[in-house]
């Protein structure tokens, strides 16, 4: 037997170079795209119609790209808060990737957003493996998925620079410690930013518009 | 997960060098970085499931991990990273910092996803073995 070099182009590499254009798409537009990824339920478009309150009475224009993956629930919720929204049912497909967002956002007024956040599907697993071609990058986790979250998924933290903690306000009632959640975290990424926040309550989101660069 | 559409893709892209091979493909030797998040064992169930009928079928599909190595603008380190080595955690977790001084660094190694090589019997060669 012998090996026969092959030495095969990346197979993403098709992915990474329409998150390349849509980064260049957004940058010459001068919107700020922001992936929000995260675990189901954890609060993903909760937090996003919270930045959108704040981001619209600061006069500027957002857009969302909704996931889901059946349905149009968080669609319509971003945009009874005043998005510029667009819907796409991933159905049975576990992430977003470049190619579904680069057709979404030529639906989208590039010309007049300033920020465009986009909901990935909720799975803490392949988002990472899929870069959008995004400004930032955020995952979502709340208290009530239990403090091992980071210890079990650890590579989309280790690569991702923001962590929301979302439902602090339950914190005690399921008996998590965030505290442990930001350790496991700081473990993986010594660089990130982790954010405590209450959806419900308003409460971290001037934090995390800040380390978002909003 | 997304493993079957990845090795679709992988397939297709290599039926056209793999057809011309003379004799029989053995393996297909594919190189995965570290920071992907891609299951080996999902990878080779789909595999075995897309070759059927190709030339690739009944060749295995070997991983092998490329690990994580970075460059620090910082201290001008080049090189592996240090791992979390917490018993909490469940998998040897690349620390994307610099082993020397700490800073942010940059990836130059860890998110491949490419085929390397094919191990390959021609008919001479199967006839010796
Ligand atoms: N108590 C509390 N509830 C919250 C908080 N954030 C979100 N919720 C509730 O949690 C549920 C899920 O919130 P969503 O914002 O829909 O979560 P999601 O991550 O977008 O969910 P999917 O898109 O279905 O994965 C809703 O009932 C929210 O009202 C919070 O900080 N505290
Ligand atoms: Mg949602
Ligand atoms: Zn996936
Ligand atoms: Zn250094």
């Amino acid at each position: 037997m012998h090996n026969v070099q092959v030495h095969g182009e990346d197979i993403l590499k098709r992915q990474l170079e329409l998150a390349e254009k849509n980064r260049r798409l957004l940058e010459g537009n001068n919107v700020i795209a922001i992936s929000v990824m995260g675990a189901i339920g954890s609060g993903k478009t909760s937090l996003i119609e919270r930045m959108i309150d704040r981001l619209i009475a600061d006069g500027r224009q957002v857009g969302t790209i909704a996931a889901d993956s059946a349905g149009d629930d968080d669609h319509r919720r971003f945009l009874a808060h005043g998005a510029n929204s667009i819907n796409l049912n991933t159905q049975d497909d576990c992430h977003l990737d470049a190619h579904t967002v680069d057709h979404a956002v030529s639906h989208l007024p590039m010309e007049t957003l300033d920020v465009l956040f986009i909901e990935n599907v909720g799975n803490l697993i392949c988002p990472a493996d899929f870069p959008l071609g995004t400004a930032k990058e955020m995952v979502v986790i709340s208290t009530t998925e239990g403090d091992d979250m980071v210890r079990k998924h650890p590579k989309i933290f280790a690569q991702t620079d923001i962590l929301v903690l979302n439902k602090t306000d339950l914190a005690d009632a399921v008996g998590v410690n965030p505290e442990r959640i930001v350790s496991d975290y700081a473990a993986v990424n010594p660089h990130g930013t982790a954010i405590l926040t209450d959806a419900r309550h308003n409460a971290g989101i001037d934090e995390l518009l800040a380390a978002l660069g909003l | 997960m997304h493993e079957y559409s990845v090795a679709s893709e992988m397939i297709h892209a290599l039926l056209p060098k793999a057809e011309t091979i003379d004799g029989r493909i053995v393996a297909v030797i594919l190189k995965k970085g570290e920071m992907r998040i891609l299951s080996d064992q999902a990878l080779a169930n789909a595999f075995e499931l897309l070759a059927q009928g190709t030339v690739l079928e009944n060749a295995r599909l070997v991983v092998e991990l490329v690990s994580v190595r970075v460059s620090c603008p910082a201290c001008g380190y080049e090189g592996a990273v240090d791992h979390v080595s917490d018993d909490a955690f469940h998998f040897a977790v690349p620390i994307l910092s610099c082993p020397t001084c700490q800073s942010e660094v940059d990836m130059k190694a860890g998110r491949e996803l490419y085929v390397d090589s094919l191990t390959v019997q021609t008919p001479s060669e199967a006839e010796q073995a």
